[in-house]
């Protein structure tokens, strides 16, 4: 049984929906820039992919209240998009699930409430924390697109919203789902930053995945959506879904709880899995969405991970330099970045790159590569706790 | 398909890691927050560790170690858990260091542990499980999508997979629950809850983990039968329907239901909905409770799963939990369970 894509939906340091998206990709622009809208002492000194809105404007986006954690602003703007996307023609007859993953939570009001909590441990303040959490993100997003069916909360580090979008293609496999919105968010946050900046992986200039002279990674927020649905709904759109979720595999490294074993294993894994069950072989693949994180360890594991699976390994890039790690959100980006290069021939360059690592045979793709058949993409998702998530999108027949 | 349930390990609120006790000797609070009792941690972890782990970290881990232990199994098929709040004492020290220093150095040691899949991972990490790890953090749908997912395992050919959930009270969430009147005014005994007139829980948190099987073994509680969500149900007819349709979909029927493990809080506004189904609907079942021994929770319904095992492995149900005595063995068990907008449905069978 196949599972389709109908619908994405994005918002990220690059675009506020999936048109800017695909515009700022191709014009190879960057959204890391100097930090203006967290406030933080590392705003002069650490660069990030902030969305350049703030959250009264992301309320008006989003439909939502300015007062509502910043993650859920920005989840709702792409959940919403990717649903107006798949337009789903008497969606109310379906059953219908929302699969979202974050790991920051409502970290942005905590921060601030903590801080009033830390001077006075009876603060009328703490009136305002009562409900936050993972969980609160999703249901409020889900109150607003109308979705009650099903819903729940992956929080598995960086690989969170990959394991989203398995889950979602798992329910509805198993017939317990006719469609599911899956995908992640995460908003900037000083724990995350500060966070990031303490085990020292966070680069003072913007990124550059998989080069040799890489410093560390850029944080980044957003949020990514895709619409995945049976072959039942599919046969009742009116726009033919262009790809499937052909593949997707769940592993751990079981090595560190920050950092990637020397050779890969449960990168090698998670990728070993999503081939297996889209049943391709490594030379299928046109391109690898690396998740290429610019941190030394990272990219040097999966790298060596990525040759022992592929051998001569396919055109592969990064597209963490544009978009920043935007940890729960990334594999959700990182997906509507993979369709969009099925669906425009197109693959996106990993940017800033200048020399390769000398332990590797490859390097990514430094231009923009326009009218290539790509009929099956890999996008990689590694994060803490060793959880390694890989998923595999193909073209639609 | 139904899984049979092959190990068990629970650390709560009462002496629960002694696996061949059951609630002999009830522990009996008289504040309105309840605190895991600590089993040894140093037969489970060496003392460099020991002292690196924060507290959920500890009592988590070796929950999950225990059910291993139990089950006989090394390596779990995979290992899938739940949690609403993640690792909050833990990562609310970590946002103590970087106010009080203004964001200038901050020790990494409490980010480290400060995601919500600290725990899951860190079992694989002691086990070298290399197979799918999975954290669901939405309140009280945690545990329950943590059930699904191993549900899903089994049918896609993975056995033994290491099921699980994990919460702790912070302070600061603490502190948040008090000012918001969610609480029981103190002092107040942990076990005349329901009987009384008053309204707010008694907090509470725990972890409890499962080895689920395909195969019967002869350490096996019992079977879990199949578990079920709904959200935001609009009236009691709503909930009414959804544990009758439930059931249906399980091909058994309510009157053979024999014990229901009831969500039952001591809160008497919210207990209103559970009373009024209890009566309703079970009118000849024995009705237990359980949130007089483990406090109130996003994943206690994992300390109710914990519960069933052990009725189904003992064929006893303890007095201690007993609210309405029907005189039925416990084979056929149904748990209904709500937090605010998140019901939960779990069904066994011994």
């Amino acid at each position: 049984m196949q599972v389709f894509i109908a619908g994405k939906g994005v918002i990220s340091s690059i675009g506020n929906n999936v048109a800017e998206n695909f515009s700022s990709l191709r014009n190879l622009k960057t959204g890391v820039a100097k930090i203006t809208i967290l406030p933080t002492r590392y705003a002069e000194t650490i660069p990030a992919a902030e969305i350049k809105l703030t959250n009264e404007q992301l309320a008006q986006l989003s439909g939502l209240n300015s007062s509502e954690p910043r993650t859920a602003l920005l989840s709702l703007i792409a959940a919403k998009e990717a649903m107006a996307d798949a337009n789903i023609p008497n969606i109310e007859k379906w059953r219908v699930g929302f699969i979202s993953a974050n790991t920051v939570g409502a970290m942005d009001k905590t921060e601030t409430i903590y801080k009033y909590y830390l001077q006075d441990p009876q603060t009328d303040k703490l009136l305002e924390e009562a409900p936050y959490d993972a969980g609160y993100v999703t249901e409020i997003v889900a109150d607003k697109l109308g979705i009650k069916e099903h819903i729940t909360t992956i929080s598995t580090a960086c690989s969170s919203s990959a394991n989203t979008m398995a889950y979602g293609a798992r329910m509805i496999k198993n017939n317990l789902l006719d469609v599911v919105v899956a995908g992640g968010c995460d908003a900037m946050s000083k724990f995350t930053l500060n966070g990031f900046n303490s085990l020292m992986i966070l680069d003072n200039k913007p990124c550059m995945p998989y080069d040799e002279n890489r410093m560390g990674l850029n944080l980044g927020e957003g949020a990514g959506y895709v619409v995945l649905v049976s072959e039942k709904v599919a046969a009742t759109l009116s726009k033919k879904p262009t790809t499937t979720l052909s593949g997707y595999a769940n592993a751990n490294d079981a090595f560190h709880q920050t950092a990637s074993s020397p050779e890969g294993k449960g990168n090698f894994m998670a990728m070993q899995g999503a081939l297996q069950m889209s049943g391709l072989a490594p030379n299928q693949i046109d391109y690898i969405n690396l998740h290429g994180t610019g941190t030394s360890n990272n990219d040097l594991s999966e790298g060596i991970a990525v040759q022992r699976i592929f051998g001569e390994v396919p055109k592969a890039s990064s597209t963490k330099p544009y978009t920043g790690h935007t940890l729960g959100a990334c594999a959700g980006i990182e997906a509507v970045y993979s369709i969009l290069s099925i669906e425009n021939k197109i693959i996106f360059p990993n940017l800033r790159f200048e020399t390769k690592m000398k332990e590797l045979d490859f390097f990514p793709v430094t231009i923009l590569l326009e009218n290539v058949e790509v009929n099956h993409v890999m996008s990689n998702s590694f994060g803490f706790g060793g959880n390694c998530s890989s998923v595999i999108f193909s073209k639609a027949n | 398909m139904a899984l049979f349930i092959n190990g068990i390990g629970c650390i709560s609120p009462q002496k629960t890691f002694d696996k061949s006790d059951f609630l002999s000797d009830v522990k009996e609070y008289n504040n309105n927050r309840m605190v895991c009792v600590d089993a040894d941690y140093s037969t489970f972890f060496d003392g460099g560790s020991l002292r690196r782990m924060g507290r959920l970290m500890k009592y988590g881990t070796a929950a999950g170690l225990m059910a291993l232990k139990d089950a006989g199994i090394n390596v779990p098929g995979a290992i899938s858990t739940g949690t609403a709040l993640g690792l909050p004492e833990v990562s609310q020290k970590f946002l103590k260091s970087l106010i009080e220093v203004k964001e200038t150095i901050v020790s990494p040691s409490t980010f480290i542990q400060s995601t919500h899949n600290t725990v899951s991972s860190n079992i694989a990490l002691l086990r070298k499980c290399f197979d799918h790890n999975n954290t669901f953090s939405h309140k009280a749908f945690s545990f329950e999508s943590a059930l699904m997912d191993a549900c899903l395992l089994a049918k896609e050919n993975t056995d033994n997979t290491l099921v699980g959930a994990y919460d702790e009270v912070s302070d600061y969430k603490y502190a948040a629950m008090k000012k918001t009147n969610e609480l029981r005014s103190e002092p107040c005994s942990s076990l005349d809850i329901y009987g009384e007139k008053a309204n707010g829980i008694i907090a509470g948190e725990g972890a409890a983990f499962f080895v689920l099987s395909k195969r019967e073994t002869e350490n096996t509680y019992g079977t879990f039968v199949s578990n079920k969500t709904f959200y935001k149900p609009e009236n009691i007819e709503e909930i009414r329907s959804q544990i009758l349709s439930f059931l249906k979909e399980n091909d058994i029927s309510p009157d053979t239901i024999d014990v229901v493990i009831s969500g039952i809080s001591g809160d008497t506004e919210t207990d209103k909905t559970r009373i009024e189904l209890n009566k309703n609907l079970f009118n000849a079942q024995t009705i237990v409770a359980y949130k007089h021994l483990c406090g109130e929770y996003m994943t206690s319904s994992a300390f109710a799963f914990w519960l069933a095992c052990k009725m189904m492995k003992t064929q006893q149900i303890p007095s201690s939990i007993i609210l309405e005595n029907r005189n039925r063995a416990p084979k056929n068990i149904l748990l209904y369970n709500s937090h605010k907008h998140n019901h939960s449905l779990m069904l066994f069978k011994a």
